[in-house]
């Protein structure tokens, strides 16, 4: 949550160019003179002409959080969305809790951004009820106007000063969702324009006065250190203006980005390495110890019933393993970030999921309070946790100060990011099912080995380790007499993060395409079966959360009623589907439609139907259920593996990403819901994978347990 | 250093670089044209895509000695103020995410329309084959490249 201390205050007088260099707005002019503004929170600022410009919380990185959480602010504010300028928020006593990720941004920010923009409705509502001296019940706002009981008529920017003058209501009425006017309606994307006119500044696309450019010469191992180089070839590169060694590696600093990267390959020759004990890891050996975990020691992280005494007494015992691989973050943009170290402090411009991390650590890198480091938040050319990390911001702050304080732009290049991202652990996965002699699922047993993102992340083991690496394995929602899920963490050298989807990817993929399994062993249809063993069930709690089994059930009925589930196929043709409560919040499920012909697999469609409440901007919703679709289709062919303690996989080549042609039509249904706002970046990439499998199963007879798939086993 | 022009969004420009400096850098870090993304510099995400005498164009495999002489259009210079037939269409189906992929994917678009008018959706596909969106916007790539058929001249 945005922290609330100092959320209710009185800023008489703007401080103009918030972010400065970084307005992406057109309609902000620039050393405009500073002029007296309404702002009654650190969320908005009314200007005299009318203006508005709302500040957001959290990381844009594609997922519309400069459209979604604006659109809040402007609903309660009664605000023409046509005068609504959007500005990103600076960490620091206002913004304590930036932190971008786990599908949070409406959720978190929904109350307290409503009451923000209610606070300043009233307030100016208040002031012209006074300038007309009638009662304040007898006002109303609407588009920027506030509107009194005659024809009085005033708009926002008239009441600037009379309203900064009022006192804060402590508790402002909320709007009814039924006088929504934006909110719930199709917005496009505030910054569609600026995008497709490449004026967006993205981290890569900052340009400050005097701005230098490095490259990072780095260990392909991580545990790799440069033993002895000479820069002297590196120097003879024309732009070629320093080299300096950093903590994790050497920078050539130079006047553009292609010297600093030719210079970097000139280093690379004369450099030799330590690269310590990271050398020896390699995907086959780990896969060998993950194999072992499967039937070691593990973790509990469900346990309900008996579920090995139930699967001794059970009449069959099914048995599978399912294997899922690293995977790399790949976004378009590289890691990057821009430092300039000043006498009294340092500021950087950076695209990060975690600006405060980012402020503290690059605080701590260079000897400095974190108030003195300002972070200034660039749009992100795609996150998906990667840029949760703060590794490249820290270490574009360490190059800075070695390279006497910029401003320097450290840039990283499409190797450098698949080998030094905060990979995606693979996991191998037992599952087992006892079936009594009836067919009735009596016992399900989970085991995931692998090792550990949260781990890895806060560099020790914790309590809810097992619970976090089990997300989507514990809360199978099927009402099973006897269900045990545990986790057998494995040791692994190199740095791990999550990605979209976090662990539930892997973990739904097995468990899904398992269930689907089940369903054909005992002549059931996967969807009967589903619907069976979600019964009756209402509120069940897994592990920290709690889910609603109803509303599974619903969008589950929903994508297989629109998919048109149970209707006949022409030969090869097949659906399969699959299903989740996203931590017990977002209830997502998917029907795909494939193909497969001569050693082809082709996804023709993918139904989608979701129920993460409220909806603030269906447009929205939309792009992030295709995004998430296609970003789990993707990961149905691509894989990092690691050779002698390096990825072999350095660019798209070798990492097939979904191209537009393989794309398959993505139909979203939405089902209604009085609840509050929930999420959705994430939820619907677990069901792509598993729903695709389980469609190939239905149209081919053969089932794939393993990703990357091999189509040359169908 | 050397010594070359090239056209730029209509104006003729010097630029003293190496020969090998790929076009994509004299934009972004010589002209300071950053709307031209950098995703892979190995020639396969597209997000460096410019036009090079009317023809989509990777800017990271195209040497400045190459550029050297010709007429190079940047997403900057598409049009003056967005209103470009593919931009337009772009706003209107509401395609980008992150945005990142988005102007290399246009000026992929804009080529293919003066192309071909009309393109079918293999002639979309082979259009962006070379390009990689990891928003996953593709749907709404192709709606848009079909709202804009015929309206590229
Ligand atoms: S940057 Fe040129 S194709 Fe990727
Ligand atoms: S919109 Fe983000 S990579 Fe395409």
């Amino acid at each position: 949550m945005t922290d609330r201390r100092d959320f209710l205050k009185i800023a008489g007088v703007a401080g103009a160019g918030l972010v400065l260099g970084l307005r992406l707005d057109a309609k902000t002019r620039p050393g405009a003179a500073a002029a007296p503004e309404f702002a009654p929170n650190a969320f908005l600022a009314v200007r005299p002409d009318g203006t508005v410009r709302i500040t957001v919380p959290k990381t844009e990185m594609g997922q519309g959080v400069r459209t979604a959480l604006p659109l809040v602010v402007a609903e309660e504010m009664d605000l023409d969305w046509a005068k609504v300028e959007v500005i990103n928020a600076n960490p620091g006593p206002d913004f304590k809790s930036m932190q971008t990720g786990g599908s949070t941004s409406v959720s978190s920010t929904w109350g307290t951004l409503r009451k923000a923009g209610a606070t300043a409705r009233e307030m100016l509502k208040a002031a012209a009820a006074a300038r007309w001296n009638v009662d304040l019940k007898s006002c109303r706002t609407e588009k920027g106007f506030v509107l009194g009981p005659g024809n009085q008529k005033l708009g926002y920017g008239a009441l600037v000063e009379a309203a900064a003058k009022l006192p804060v209501p402590k508790d402002p009425s909320l709007k009814s969702p039924r006088d929504y006017r934006l909110l719930g309606k199709r917005t496009p994307r505030f910054d569609g324009p600026d995008i497709v006119t490449g004026k967006a500044i993205f981290g890569l696309d900052v340009r400050r006065p005097g701005q230098r450019f490095a490259a990072v010469l780095r260990s392909t191992v991580c545990t790799g250190r440069p033993m002895a180089w000479d820069a002297g070839k590196a120097l003879e590169v024309p732009g070629v203006v320093d080299v300096v060694k950093v903590p994790t590696g050497i920078a050539v600093i130079a006047t553009n980005t292609w010297a600093a990267l030719k210079g970097r390959e000139r280093l690379a020759a004369d450099t030799t390495w330590e690269l310590g004990s990271a050398q020896d890891f390699n995907s086959a050996d780990l896969e060998t110890f993950m194999r072992e975990a499967l039937t070691g020691p593990g973790e509990e992280a469900r346990k309900q019933g008996d579920a090995e005494k139930a699967l001794v007494a059970a009449a069959k015992v099914l048995e599978a393993e399912y294997s899922f691989p690293y995977q790399a973050h790949a976004t378009v943009e590289p890691m990057n970030a821009t430092v300039q170290i000043r006498p009294e402090g340092a500021e950087m411009w950076t695209g990060s999921q975690s600006p405060n991390k980012a402020q503290a650590t690059a605080a701590a890198a260079l000897g400095l309070k974190p108030e003195q480091v300002k972070v200034n938040v660039a749009l992100i050319g795609g996150g998906f946790g990667r840029r949760l990390g703060t590794d490249f911001s820290t270490e574009a702050a360490q190059v800075a100060k070695a390279a006497g304080g910029g401003p320097i732009q450290v840039v990283w290049d499409r190797e450098d990011d698949f080998r030094h991202d905060l990979h995606h652990p693979a996991t191998l996965h037992r599952l087992r099912a006892g079936l009594d002699a009836s067919g009735a699922l009596t016992a399900w047993a989970h085991r995931i080995a692998g090792p550990s993102i949260l781990h890895s992340w806060v560099g020790q083991k914790t309590p809810s380790q097992v619970l976090a690496e089990a997300n989507g394995a514990l809360d199978i929602p099927y009402a099973i007499p006897a269900i045990r899920v545990d986790y057998a963490e494995v040791a692994a050298p190199t740095p791990l993060g999550w990605w979209r989807g976090i662990e539930i990817v892997p973990n739904v993929f097995a468990r899904e395409c398992f269930f689907d399994e089940v369903a054909h062993a005992v002549g059931k249809d996967p969807l009967q079966l589903r619907l069976d063993l979600l019964g009756n069930q209402g509120l069940v709690k897994f592990g920290r959360d709690e889910a609603d089994i109803r509303r599974l059930k619903k969008v589950l009925q929903v994508a297989a009623e629109k998919a048109g589930w149970g209707r006949k196929l022409p030969a090869g043709r097949g659906l399969g589907l699959a299903c989740h409560a996203y931590d017990g919040r977002t209830y997502a499920a998917e029907v795909a439609e494939v193909s497969v012909e001569k050693g082809q697999l082709r996804i023709h469609k993918v139904t989608c139907a979701v129920d993460c409440g409220f909806v603030v901007n269906p447009a929205g919703l939309e792009a992030q259920v295709e995004g998430g679709i296609a970003f789990g289709l993707s990961a149905l062919f691509t894989q990092i593996t690691w050779e002698k303690g390096h990825t072999v996989q350095t660019g798209y080549q070798e990492f097939p990403l979904l191209r537009l042609g393989d794309m398959p039509e993505v139909e979203t249904h939405v089902v209604q819901s009085a609840e509050a706002p929930s999420g959705i970046g994430e939820p619907p990439v677990p069901l792509a994978i598993p729903a695709v499998l389980n469609a190939v199963f239905a149209a081919t007879g053969k089932r794939i347990r393993k990703v990357p798939v091999d189509l040359s086993a169908i | 250093m050397p010594s070359y022009q090239l056209t730029v969004n209509g104006r003729t420009r010097t630029v003293d670089a190496e020969a090998d400096t790929p076009l994509l850098w004299i934009l972004r870090d010589t002209l300071g044209l950053t709307g031209t993304k950098f995703g892979c510099g190995q020639g396969v995400c597209g997000s460096c895509t410019v036009h090079v005498d009317g023809k989509a164009q990777k800017s990271c495999q195209t040497s400045l000695k190459e550029a050297a002489g010709h007429s190079i259009v940047t997403i900057e210079g598409l049009s003056k103020d967005g209103s470009h037939p593919v931009q337009k269409a772009w706003i209107t189906e509401d395609v980008a995410q992150c945005g990142y992929c988005q102007p290399g994917m246009i000026m992929s678009a804009a080529a293919l329309l003066k192309r071909k008018a009309h393109p079918s959706d293999g002639d979309i596909d082979e259009a962006f084959a070379d390009h990689v969106c990891r928003c996953g916007t593709y749907p709404r790539v192709r709606k848009a490249v079909k709202r804009a058929a015929g309206g590229v001249k």
